[in-house]
């Protein structure tokens, strides 16, 4: 009896828990069909803010900013994450602890204090070298280096779990350096690396506070147009841009675990 | 004058029935020469310390030895996993020690079986020939053959995580042979099965050696195995090669105490007087016919006949029996001669078995015992 009571209050903790996650997201969907400009009564179903919002050539451009900057940054992040990852596992018998320590350092570090250590080294170089004016170029670097830890990881763990001789096997049958990267290891670690390029995507449409620090006058990402048209006030138009964000970051965060799963099959 | 001329047809391999596989065999055979090898792991570890060693054509050849005794580092210098530090490695005639695995005719059959979890089963049996550039079309003919050969059936087209463990060992072994390659290796390719299963395999590998006549190199720990399968044996002992030859030479004539216990034999007595062929151990005298000129007796268990009670005669030695292990087709005995012990084991043709705390006699015959070195 006690137990029961016990395993129904650890329920009614999980229910409260996906209540608070998910009801706030649920508002802002459904306002965002809201006919009426107004964020408490709900009016008439309507699809008039989302034509508002393809009309706003600045959202449009921001768009565009975000998709090309998590696109570009998802796909160094990859190639390099990928090289860090595997030479983590090549050289795992050594003893890289503090190196490993560097790479993962950027996760825990609080954003904006990567955020601004990244805008004054870019001013720095810029001053020095004329180089890298802030805009989507320093974005996708800062951008980049948050994603490859990440990468990196996903990439190594696949390594590791599986069986070392398959590399032997591979060379044992004939297959060249090139050969063995091409047919055993990119087909086998496959799913990870989809799963990767999914999850880095994420981060990069997700970062406000990076993007923040490191863009330029004319390379405002959603988020950051967000930010700024909220400080004359919330309307049904934000609403429909976050419903449209959900959708893509909750598909690429799906299909970031599908192949994750797929490869661990 | 009809006799030879019968013997003569038989040596032709025109003539002979398996007249194909024979000459599939000619073609892939080739031997191997070691010399000289040495492989060491950091600084202390010595896993080959000076091995020659040359295996012949179309051999069966095993490694034998406990871990660690370096048939392992051996088997990956032949596949070119492993460089050494110092020797030549010789197949069919070229030098293949600085040769990378991949530029090798060596193919490997891993402990692990290493099959590629991303292919199927067809994929992983094509996977060296693709990688040698053969077109799909006839990867495909071969793929079949293959499976026609090691009587694959209808495993070819499932997928690798449906297979068991003894399927996996087969698909290992046919991935290896379908590159025909000049030596196939095998690292431990039983060890994970169970028995039934295993010396199934054992008698089937057997077979497909016999039939492509190519040179098989087999790395074991398990004696029995050695010398069910083996042209011949080498045992290993740390990284060095203690002794080479016939499964029967190395369980019968071990030329030292270390070759000895590993093939199995526990009754090793130091020689303290030897007058001729009489030599005294704590057992007593005993005559043997060419003893060598070892100073450690080997008495096998099984040249031993038990005899009930006291019975004299020459190389007669009364014991009492301390210890009897029935196992159906025969029976183990620890004997108590004095404060020696001594292993006999009797086949069990229905007669009395003597019994636990029996006195017997046992007797051996001389040309039954020889001597080895420590």
């Amino acid at each position: 009896m006690k137990k029961r009571t016990l395993a129904r209050g650890l329920a009614g903790i999980w229910w409260v828990t996906l209540v608070f996650l998910y009801a706030p997201l649920l508002v802002i969907v459904l306002f965002s069909f809201n006919s009426a400009n107004s964020t408490a009564v709900f009016e008439n179903f309507s699809l008039a803010w989302y034509r508002r919002l393809f009309g706003n050539e600045q959202i449009i451009s921001a768009f565009g900013n975000s998709l090309v900057l998590a696109v570009s940054s998802s796909v160094v992040a990859l190639v390099v994450g990928c090289l860090i990852g595997y030479g983590m596992y090549r050289h795992r018998h050594r003893k890289l602890g503090w190196l490993i320590v560097l790479i993962y350092l950027p996760i825990v570090l609080p954003d904006i204090v990567f955020g601004i250590s990244e805008m004054a080294f870019f001013v720095q170089i810029h001053e020095w070298t004329g180089l890298l004016q802030p805009g989507l170029g320093t974005m996708i670097i800062a951008h980049v280096t948050f994603q490859i830890p990440f990468v990196a990881l996903i990439v190594y763990s696949r390594f590791v779990g599986l069986d070392p001789t398959l590399f032997e096997a591979a060379k044992d049958l004939y297959a060249s350096p090139v050969k063995r990267v091409v047919h055993f290891m990119v087909p086998t670690i496959k799913p990870a690396l989809i799963s990767a390029f999914f999850l880095s995507f994420t981060l990069s449409i997700d970062d406000f506070v990076i993007s923040f620090f490191t863009a330029g006058p004319e390379s405002a990402t959603l988020p950051i147009y967000i930010w700024s048209a909220i400080k004359k006030g919330v309307t049904p138009e934000i609403n429909a841009i976050a419903t449209l964000m959900i959708g893509a970051v909750a598909m690429a965060a799906i299909l970031s675990m599908l192949f994750n799963r797929q490869g661990r099959r | 004058m009809s006799e030879t001329t019968t013997a003569e047809i038989a040596d032709k391999p025109g003539v002979h029935p398996a007249a194909d596989e024979q000459d599939r065999a000619n073609r892939k055979a080739s031997s191997i020469e070691m010399q000289g090898l040495h492989k060491r792991f950091g600084r202390d570890t010595v896993a080959l310390d000076g091995v020659d060693l040359d295996i012949r054509a179309g051999e069966f050849f095993t490694l034998l030895g406990p871990s660690g005794c370096g048939k392992t580092t051996l088997l990956r210098i032949l596949a070119g996993l492993e460089e050494p530090d110092d020797g030549s490695l010789v197949v069919g005639g070229k030098n293949v020690t600085e040769v990378p695995p991949h530029r090798r005719s060596v193919n490997t059959v891993f402990q692990s079986y290493a099959l590629f979890p991303h292919l199927s089963v067809r994929e992983n049996l094509a996977f060296g020939l693709k990688m040698r550039g053969m077109p799909a079309a006839e990867r495909h003919v071969k793929v079949d053959e293959i499976a026609d050969f090691i009587k694959l059936g209808d495993l070819v087209d499932r997928h690798v995580d449906q297979l068991s463990g003894g399927q996996r060992q087969r698909i290992a072994l046919a991935r290896a042979l379908i590159c025909e390659p000049d030596v196939l290796l095998l690292d431990e390719p039983l060890s994970a099965l169970d028995a039934g299963l295993r010396s199934q395999l054992q008698v089937e590998l057997l077979r497909v050696q016999r039939r492509l006549g190519m040179t098989f190199v087999f790395v074991t720990h398990d004696q029995q195995e050695a010398m069910v399968m083996s042209d011949r044996i080498a045992v290993l002992n740390g990284g060095t090669i203690q002794q080479v030859g016939a499964p029967r030479e190395v369980y019968e004539r071990p030329v030292n105490a270390f070759v000895a216990r590993f093939m199995g034999h526990d009754n090793l007595y130091p020689i303290s007087t030897r007058q001729g062929g009489r030599l005294t151990t704590a057992l007593g005298t005993l005559t043997a016919e060419d003893p060598g000129d070892g100073e450690l007796l080997l008495i096998r268990p099984e040249t031993l006949d038990l005899l009930p009670g006291k019975v004299e005669g020459d190389n007669h030695l009364t014991a009492k029996v301390a210890e009897r292990l029935y196992r159906g087709s025969h029976a183990e005995f620890r004997l108590e001669i004095g404060d020696t012990t001594l292993q006999a084991t009797v086949n069990n043709r229905g007669r009395h078995l003597p019994e636990i705390g029996e006195t017997v006699t046992v007797a051996v015959a001389p040309e039954d015992l020889v001597t080895l070195h420590e």
